[in-house]
């Protein structure tokens, strides 16, 4: 027999080693996973649409974002399957698959190929053209990616109809789930502390600096000018949400609260910040976060 | 005494070919696992697959939590930088993974404001002659016009970079010399500012955050900032401009 306190230790080990399980490898149904995949082609094609007006412009063989011009500005270990397109034909070709490949994942046609294909176009297309990225190019990025680690063609899917996918549990799921609310929260949490440097976000100006932006899609100027405690509520607002969420989806009590309140308030920050696609990406991921009645315990 | 349902514990009437009942446990029907072990769930990850991982998911915990620290606009340590960038960049970058994800959202700071292209033949004679090319239009709230304005802001703040300084308005006027009729173009980015909060009801104003003169001499780039400088340097050797541009 052991001694008392290395017993102890070695169920604390065995406890810690069960709640890990449980965050990560718990098999669950492809259902929440397979909305954020419907979802996330759907913004995929939403935000490859701003790319296409101007693709030749950018990256075409007379392009302003020429070879010379990516050689100074992105990361000597960035790759692209853009840089072998050396002609607009092979350009559009490329940049076709990849939409193709967004389009096959909304609908869940032959999902194990269209994910990673459809994340390896978007990282490409963003390492092609890395001034022009926005964040809501970003989010889906990491989004796409998780997609990859699940099963979510086994659901609401072309693929589920040709009963080419299974529906039952399937770990890689949890996995995917899991990943997908790390993330919501990292993001979440990195927001708040970039802004938290800034004074506007102490002083409670920032809205006023959201809303005065030429580009913004919605114009508070007049309910901002007319009110600073309004101003100020948005303003503290917008941080309180973001913290309540980068840790209210680790507390079993509050995750569903907290999930289910960024379906509404990811898209209205965004508006607000004159980012709206970035506010639906992180709305998919919000969707991600909402605990699954369904999913195994 | 509320009726308690039976578990449903022999699942042979199920028919052939449907899934597992959700939260179901494994046939024990006589002929079943009695006295075998628990069947494993076929939905788990295998006992053997789950230390690599682990493994390999704390090691992309590890490199998570270093591009988050690491990627910030306020810099990072050496430590940091040299780690990232040694063990966890060369497969995270082709990812699009190596993110701070530091979205700010706003600083209030000049920077954060919204920046547009003009494109203008370079002046001939005296005035400035009317834009030709304006990028994004103006009331173009598009995300397709925000990547133009993510364009114009990046050439400017390059500016503070030797390496990327002059870089893209050169090859932004290179780009434009076809569609603009002219080898000879004045780009000038313009930054929208907003009033203070103090002085909301004023109109937003505008400055020029970066204006170069952009020509093609004898198949030669050059790139000229303006107000004219005393002398005109070649940008790149061998410029990329033999086909003329977009």
């Amino acid at each position: 027999m052991g001694h008392p306190s290395s017993a102890s230790v070695s169920e604390l080990a065995s406890a810690a080693a069960r709640t890990w399980d449980r965050c990560w490898f718990t098999p669950k149904t492809a259902g929440r996973l397979a909305v954020v995949r419907a979802l996330a082609g759907l913004l995929g094609l939403l935000l490859a649409w701003s790319w296409a007006g101007d693709l030749d412009a950018w990256f075409g063989p007379d392009g302003i974002v020429s070879p010379e011009v990516l050689g100074a500005w992105r990361s000597p270990t960035a790759l692209s399957v853009f840089d072998v397109a050396r002609t607009s034909a092979a350009l559009w070709t490329i940049f076709l698959v990849g939409v193709g490949g967004l389009g096959m994942l909304a609908v869940g046609a032959w999902t194990p190929i269209a994910a990673p294909l459809a994340a390896l176009f978007w990282a490409s297309l963003l390492h092609r053209g890395p001034m022009l990225v926005g964040p809501a190019d970003d989010v889906l990025a990491v989004i796409l990616w998780c997609l990859v680690v699940g099963r979510s063609g086994d659901a609401f899917s072309v693929d589920r109809r040709l009963a080419a996918a299974d529906a039952r549990p399937s770990w890689r799921n949890g996995l995917s789930l899991a990943l997908l609310r790390l993330h919501a929260s990292v993001i979440a949490a990195a927001a708040v502390v970039a802004q938290l440097k800034a004074d506007v976000w102490w002083n409670g100006t920032a809205a006023w600096w959201l809303a005065a932006r030429e580009s913004t899609r919605v114009d508070l100027t007049g309910v901002f000018a007319g009110s600073e405690i309004a101003t100020n509520l948005v303003t503290h607002a917008i941080l309180l949400f973001e913290i309540a969420f980068a840790a209210g989806v680790w507390n079993r009590w509050t995750r569903g609260l907290i999930a289910r309140a960024g379906l509404v308030g990811w898209p209205l920050v965004g508006l607000v910040a004159g980012e709206p696609m970035w506010g639906a990406a992180m709305a998919i991921l919000a969707w991600a976060c909402v605990p699954d009645d369904d999913a195994r315990r | 005494m509320p009726h308690q349902p039976t578990p449903n514990r022999d699942d042979r009437r199920r028919p052939p070919g449907a899934p597992l009942p959700l939260g179901g446990s494994a046939p024990t029907g006589p002929e079943g696992g009695a006295g075998r072990g628990p069947v494993p769930d076929p939905g788990a990850l295998q006992e053997t697959l789950r230390g690599p991982a682990t493994l390999l998911l704390g090691l992309y915990l590890v490199g998570l939590f270093l591009c988050v620290a690491g990627n910030t606009a306020s810099g990072t340590s050496l430590l940091i930088g040299t780690v990232k960038d040694r063990l966890f960049a060369p497969w995270m970058v082709p990812l699009w993974l190596d993110l701070g994800h530091d979205t700010r959202l706003t600083y209030g700071l000049p920077e954060d404001a919204d920046h547009h292209l003009e494109i203008r033949p370079a002046g001939k004679g005296m005035g400035r002659p009317p834009a030709t090319l304006r990028f994004p239009a103006q009331r173009d709230h598009s995300e397709r016009g925000a990547r133009w304005r993510r364009l114009a802001a990046a050439a400017v703040l390059a500016e503070e970079d030797a390496e990327q300084a002059g870089v893209l308005p050169a090859a932004i006027g290179a780009g434009s010399f076809n569609a603009a009729g002219d080898d000879d173009l004045e780009i000038r980015i313009v930054r929208s500012v907003p009033p203070d909060y103090e002085s909301a009801r004023s109109p937003s104003g505008t400055e020029t955050a970066l204006e170069v003169r952009v020509r093609r001499r004898d198949g030669e780039l050059q790139l000229i900032p303006l107000p004219p400088a005393e002398e005109v340097a070649p940008l790149i050797d061998s410029a990329p401009v033999s086909s003329g541009g977009t």
